[in-house]
């Protein structure tokens, strides 16, 4: 059988069109997953010695397991539980759940590298927990971890891919599916690795600008 | 809601065939893809840019692309080289290089953190440069190089669940079979989890074994002169002084 551009070629537009739900996942799961990052570390700072305990082997279970198995567990495990999800929604849960853990533990390991003095200034001024949080904490650790938060940015685009397994038609499963009518599987497979390809290093670029912008500011 | 415990234990030799399955896969493809890294990180350090460009484009391909659909690539893709190979052997194939592109940054950044007069000292005293490699670097990047590749390796461990998608009967696809048997997702894929959860600790542990061995990691705690800040930027309880 010899290679054929034409069936890479035909295959991009509706690759294209299933990469949108790609990006859709990720900037939901991202933007949950960051939120969820933040309230867990938040959380974690008041030490409450049991429940830091049930965090650590939450995070623990999480770091030590497939995210596969993760979303199989939100998507066929959960009904057991009496809540049934449809897939893109499981998906999206557990792919943000995954990156809450992965995101609270890069923020544990940039608060421990940040300057204790401006925190230790405004305990000082009397600022109230909420303030110190929102108007000190956060910002300049956002900064700090900027990096770290790029990269998994990307792992979670590249997350997104397995949600094809529990039948969410994003890029990989519309490039079975597309290969199923035309038996190309190999051209319909490097037209979809190329486009995330593209998209990701699109990502780290953009992530990389962002981390130059505010290079100033971080001082 | 009570879980079945019947469900595994009826199944338990099912689990035990994928984990062995999951662990020789892992193992085949940890230490593949480390044999691989260091050509392709020797190649990226090279000033010579016909010589590094090829290793950033490898190590980027294999960064960039989810790895599902870099194994349904070599899958569909090796044959078009006249290579037929099993699931399984493609499976760890792939995830050998795949891992190998992770690995390779690895030993970069570690050969990079060994100070640069090491090797000009080596190579004014006459050694070659795989002999000062050897014997200059590669025993001082250990402390650098252990702890990322521990996390490199369970990464891989975790990653090699996505053969289940190639019907490689590893611990996955038989969580999968289980779960078609006997319709109780919910504790087949906690089992399932939780052995994996089991090898990946069980790896942790071992290179912790090894970090210990070759001196130990400095452990970095916050200074007691920032007890107040450390309210707010520790998550460690407060040491007691």
């Amino acid at each position: 059988m010899d290679f054929s551009v034409e069936a890479a070629l035909a295959a991009l537009p509706a690759l294209l069109r299933a990469t949108g739900t790609n990006i859709a996942i990720a900037a939901a799961a991202m933007a949950l997953a960051l939120a969820g990052g933040i309230l867990l570390t938040i959380l974690r700072s008041l030490k409450i010695a049991p429940l830091n305990l049930v965090i650590g082997v939450v995070i623990s279970f999480i770091r030590g397991t497939p995210v596969l198995i993760q979303i199989f567990l939100f998507y066929y495990g959960l009904p057991a539980l009496g809540l049934q999800l449809d897939p893109l929604t499981a998906g999206i849960c557990a792919i943000a759940f995954n990156s809450t853990i992965f995101i609270s533990e890069i923020m544990r390991g940039g608060l421990a590298d940040m300057d204790p003095g401006p925190v230790e200034a405004a305990i000082a001024l009397g600022l109230k927990a909420r303030a110190i949080w929102g108007k000190v904490v956060i910002p300049q650790l956002l900064l700090r971890i900027l990096p770290p938060l790029v990269n998994e940015a990307t792992i979670i685009l590249k997350g997104t891919a397995l949600l094809s397994v529990i039948t969410v038609v994003e890029l990989f499963r519309a490039a079975q599916q597309i290969s199923a009518t035309t038996f190309r599987p190999f051209e319909t497979m490097l037209a979809a690795a190329a486009i995330i390809l593209v998209l990701n290093v699109l990502v780290s670029q953009f992530g990389g600008m962002l981390e130059r912008r505010l290079a100033v500011r971080r001082g | 809601m009570t879980l079945d415990l019947s469900i595994i234990t009826d199944n338990a030799g099912l689990f035990a065939q994928g984990a062995v399955a999951t662990v020789y896969i892992s193992v085949a493809a940890i230490i593949s893809g480390l044999l691989i890294a260091f050509p392709v990180a020797l190649l990226r350090l090279s000033p010579r840019r016909v010589m590094s460009w090829p290793a950033v484009a490898y190590v980027e391909l294999f960064r960039n692309i989810p790895f599902i659909v870099m194994l349904s690539l070599f899958f569909y893709g090796l044959p078009f080289f006249g290579l037929r190979l099993q699931p399984m052997t493609t499976g760890i194939v792939a995830l050998a290089l795949f891992g190998s592109a992770y690995f390779a940054e690895i030993v970069r950044g570690a050969i990079l953190s060994v100070p640069r007069g090491q090797m000009e000292s080596a190579r004014a005293i006459g050694m070659s440069y795989l002999r000062a490699l050897r014997e200059i670097i590669f025993p001082q990047m250990l402390r650098f190089f252990i702890p990322a590749a521990t996390n490199t390796s369970i990464s891989l461990v975790k990653e090699s669940a996505v053969l289940a998608t190639l019907s490689v009967a590893e611990l996955t696809y038989q969580g999968l079979i289980v779960q078609g048997q006997t319709f109780a997702p919910f504790e087949v894929f906690l089992a399932t989890a939780t052995i994996y959860w089991g090898l990946t600790a069980l790896l942790a542990a071992g290179f912790r074994t090894s970090e210990r061995r070759l001196g130990g990691q400095a452990q970095r705690g916050f200074s007691s002169r920032h007890r107040l800040a450390a309210r707010y930027l520790s998550l460690e309880p407060e040491p007691r002084s």
